[in-house]
């Protein structure tokens, strides 16, 4: 396991996760899947790589401190993988063209948008979903808590993309005043249209974030 | 440090509660309908129509046959088994479900592939290709070809429309008269969460999850459309990523996906994308509005007189015709109203948050600030001198209405009397400043509902009603109730929602859903107490004398021995004053009849008032809202944190009208330019800066068993009206045609 990608998301986002993905990466059991491909080409995923986009390209991804082993059709993006091959549906499908926020995830540490992010360019880099913001033992992040203390949603659909991207905010440098903070927010709609809540949520947690 | 988003209650108000949903929701394992596992899905991908009106000659699907993973293409030639689900509230978004060869709309589904992959799915889609023989359509208002119609002749939903006195008479001798007309613009709901149905067969059994608002509504219209008896038909959505409307009716869709899961005998996934959104289910149709407003030079309006028309689809009469909403709402005297549908070659419109008043009282609104201007009152004051407690065109008295009080409350805040009103008269630098102020007001709707509680000896509780979580706060309100009925923490209630295998509750339209649902809760709850306390009567008279909701654990424990069981479970079904004897047989079979409204022996509303700053740059017109203020009225508030946010999205949606939305319209093509989320514009969070909540206190007993008015309708009417008349006060010039943006705003 490449150590040095939990690294680089631990320190992107602080002390507190920190220690969150270092006993993540630890405990996780890593389960292979291998789909239409045989071991030995999965093992190789450089030769294994065929010149048709359709046909399944091999690849690991890291994903929450946990690697998978992937058959995909090249074109898949990450936010499809995530969804429809690990089971990781906190990302959400908004808009699949970049515009809506609602499917951010962390990427080695920084917000990107999985829509427009083909799977393979994530291959041995650490992705972060919010499914691996709490700690293990359950306690939520404090942009979570906040999230709730906030009520910083409604339907909370374009929820888990407004905290993760609120947790690059912070660690950004992003988040000094309000009037940042509401610029640096807007790659994420919300269309329940809880604004004032998320800056009020990000207010809450720029401090503990920093202290944790 | 929580003290904004959880407001203290006031009288009648429960504790602000953070949701029950919450957890699930910061950590992401709510699940939304394409969020659902299924065994080996295939996916499905739409193939919409490039002309919006004419016939499909020829579709060539051979090359996206060939595409590897492909499963299936159904087309016009292979769906014949499909049946018509009647058009209509609980039933069809649109007549228009056939997939050719007549087409009535741009946008209108004319194909549908399966495959292995979305990928497949995907580029298998872009690859069927349509011949088309096109017809010249007519898009919108002012082209040729529409047809128009007294939409009281055409309208299942509207057969009358208000009228008291001789408005034109009452209208030719005002003292003063406003005689204009406004313009609201296309707009479509665009939830985050994009139209998503998954259908999973197991023998005869069909599971759907789609998000929907209506879960018995879509059990009955799919089981309908594949010909098949309600009873096998299962829609599960216990959560929605926002819906505002969009989400309430059966779309063409979903009997293709479940079609392609029978044929295929493997579950069949799509997610419809946004563009195709866009004209695959509902929208708000643009309206327009005459409007003529006499008053005396007190202020004392003598005539009102309201023509409205809306655009709707070749085959559906499609209207909101809000004048049964507004021509209530002051003390006019003479009314008069009409409203035209005007059919288009557009797909059907349908409900988008406060349907009918949104662009009615929006009209009304504006030309109630032109009135004040006109005759020098201020604004507040002309609402205060008409003031009603009774319907002006019936006579029958409000249940209650804080209207005034609203009013007061937000001008206090909002310091609206340092308002010079005189238009062009503030000024800060380089900004001019506006100051304006609306009415908001939404019928209070309730339906009928059946709930089943069940209470363990250890005070555990378990609600169970299909009701629907759109982002109201449904799961929480609801606990709260049956916490509060039965004296127990809100931490031992369980909710259970958005699934046609639990006891029916109506759409989640018309902001019913605290009103109806809580109604049925509170009755099941009652009927357990009932039972705790007959077996303190039969058995101990002096503390049956005693019982109450807040008994401890201990007594509790006592009367479920004494009782012999080891839980109580009560189903009730409600109905509402007015309602019909089998509504919840009705309710069952996928149909709603709401009362409320102006529709009962009293008039039932919910009011607020709104106070909105803006502030426009003398360079460059840019328009900021730098504050907003809004006090509402809306009976017993379950929650005020779950309420505030409501009002506070609420009226971030009434900016959202006056500034930014709209869907453009390519008239020669009949077609959405703008159909995706980068150009049909949107507050982001830079646009919103303070949003300031007013919880008035209100009681009413006479509305429904739990006092609720609604609030998820609310805030978001008349904010348009206030932006454009603070707009009006900034710069000295009225646009009566929304959005109000920069380019219209450079010759002033």
């Amino acid at each position: 396991m490449p150590n040095a990608t939990f690294h680089s998301v631990a320190t992107s986002v602080a002390g507190w996760s920190r220690r969150m993905f270092l006993t993540a990466s630890a405990t996780s059991l890593a389960v292979p899947l291998f789909a239409r491909t045989s071991r030995a080409e999965a093992m190789d995923p450089q030769t294994a790589r065929a010149k048709d986009p359709r046909d399944p390209a091999n690849l690991a991804l890291t994903v929450n401190g946990r690697k998978h082993q992937l058959a995909l059709d090249a074109r898949t993006t990450l936010l499809d993988a995530l969804r429809e091959r690990l089971g990781l549906t906190g990302a959400k499908k908004g808009c699949d063209h970049g515009q809506c926020g609602a499917c951010t995830v962390l990427i080695d540490g920084r917000r990107v948008l999985s829509c427009l992010t083909l799977a393979l360019v994530a291959e041995g880099r650490a992705v972060t979903t919010i499914e691996g913001l709490a700690k293990p033992d359950g306690t939520l992040h404090p942009m979570q808590q906040a999230f709730i203390d906030q009520d910083a949603f409604q339907c909370g659909y374009c929820t888990p993309g407004q905290i993760l991207s609120a947790v690059s905010c912070v660690e950004e440098g992003h988040a000094a005043n309000d009037a940042e903070i509401r610029e640096y927010m807007s790659g994420n709609l919300c269309r329940c249209a809880a604004y004032p809540n998320i800056v009020a949520a990000i207010k809450q947690t720029k401090h503990s974030m920093r202290e944790g | 440090m929580a003290a904004d988003a959880a407001p203290e209650p006031k009288a009648n108000m429960g504790q602000p509660v953070p949701r029950l949903d919450a957890r699930l929701k910061v950590t992401g394992e709510a699940r939304y309908a394409a969020d659902f596992p299924v065994g080996n899905p295939a996916y499905a991908f739409l193939v919409t129509s490039a002309i919006a009106k004419g016939r499909i000659i020829r579709l060539d699907t051979e090359s996206a046959r060939a595409v590897p993973g492909v499963l299936d293409i159904l087309t016009q030639d292979n769906t014949a088994e499909l049946k018509e689900v009647k058009f209509g509230s609980g039933g069809a978004s649109t007549s228009i479900q056939k997939l050719g060869p007549e087409i009535a709309h741009d946008g209108q589904i004319i194909a549908m592939v399966v495959a292995d992959t979305f990928e497949a799915a995907r580029e298998a889609a872009y690859k069927v290709k349509a011949t088309y023989a096109e017809d010249k359509p007519s898009a919108t208002f002012g082209d040729e070809g529409l047809k128009e119609e007294d939409a009281t002749k055409v309208s299942e939903r509207h057969k009358h429309v208000p009228k008291v006195g001789d408005a034109d008479a009452a209208l030719a001798s005002a003292d003063v008269l406003v005689d204009a007309e406004y313009g609201t613009p296309t707009q479509h709901h665009n939830p985050i969460e994009l139209f998503a149905t998954t259908c999973v067969w197991n023998g005869g059994q069909l599971t759907i999850y789609e998000p929907t608002q209506f879960v018995y509504g879509l059990k009955n219209s799919l089981a309908k459309k594949m010909d098949v008896a309600p009873e096998n038909v299962r829609a599960i959505s216990p959560y929605v990523g926002g819906a505002f409307g969009s989400k309430g009716q059966f779309t063409p869709r979903t009997g293709l996906v479940a079609l392609a899961a029978k044929k295929l005998n493997r579950p069949v996934k799509l997610v419809v994308t946004r563009d195709q959104g866009f004209t695959t289910a509902t929208y708000r149709a643009e309206t327009r509005h005459h409007i003529r407003l006499g008053a005396r030079r007190d202020g004392k309006i003598t005539g009102y007189s309201h023509e409205g028309w809306e655009i709707t689809s070749r085959p559906d009469a499609y209207v909101v015709a809000g004048v049964e909403d507004s021509a209530r709402i002051y003390g006019f005297g003479a009314v008069q109203t009409k409203v035209n549908a005007v059919h288009a070659d557009r797909n059907t419109p349908g409900f988008m948050r406060s349907p009918p008043v949104v662009p009615y009282i929006y009209a009304l609104e504006s030309a109630m600030d032109e009135l004040a201007a006109r005759l020098a009152i201020d604004p507040v004051e002309l609402r205060r001198i008409n003031d009603t407690m009774h319907d002006p065109i019936t006579g029958k008295p409000y249940s209650s209405r804080s209207l005034m009080r609203c009013y007061d409350e937000a001008a206090k805040a909002f310091d609206w009397s340092r308002r010079n009103p005189e238009p062009r008269s503030m000024r800060d630098g380089d900004w001019f400043i506006g100051l304006g102020c609306a009415t908001a007001v939404y019928p209070t709707h309730v339906g009928p509902a059946a709930a089943r509680v069940r209470m363990l000896a250890n005070g555990e509780v378990q609600v169970q009603i299909a009701a629907h979580e759109i982002g109201n706060g449904a799961y929480t309100v609801i606990g709260q109730m049956a916490a509060e009925r039965l004296g127990v923490p809100l931490s031992s209630v369980k909710v259970e929602l958005g699934d046609s295998s639990l006891p029916p509750a109506p759409v989640a339209g018309g902001s019913n859903t605290t009103a109806s649902a809580c109604s049925a809760v509170l009755k099941a709850c009652d009927a357990i107490r009932v039972r705790l306390a007959r077996s303190v009567a039969t058995t101990d008279r002096g503390r049956a004398a005693g019982f109450a909701a807040d008994n401890g654990q201990e007594m509790r424990a006592d009367l479920f021995r004494r009782l012999g069981v080891g839980a109580i479970e009560e189903y009730a079904e409600f109905i509402p004053r007015g309602g019909k004897p089998d509504a919840v047989k009705q309710l069952y079979a996928g149909q709603v009849a709401m009362t409320g409204g102006p529709n009962g022996e009293k008039l039932m509303y919910a009011f607020g008032a709104e106070f909105v700053e803006v502030r426009i740059n003398a360079l460059t017109r840019e328009i900021r809202v730098p504050r907003i203020v809004g006090a509402f009225a809306a009976g017993r508030l379950m929650n005020t944190r779950t309420a505030r946010s409501q009002y506070m999205g609420g009226m971030i949606w009434g900016i959202s009208s006056a500034l930014h939305e709209a869907t453009e319209i390519d008239k020669a093509r009949a077609r959405y330019v703008n159909d995706n989320l980068a150009d049909y514009l949107v507050p982001v969070n830079a646009d919103i800066d303070r949003v300031e909540v007013i919880l008035v206190p209100e009681e009413d007993h006479e509305v429904n068993p739990a006092g609720v008015k609604g609030i998820g309708e609310l805030a978001n009417v008349g904010t348009a009206a206030a932006v454009a008349n603070a707009v009006y006060h900034a710069i000295g010039i009225r646009i009566r045609e929304l959005p109000i943006r920069i380019e219209k705003l450079l010759d002033a």
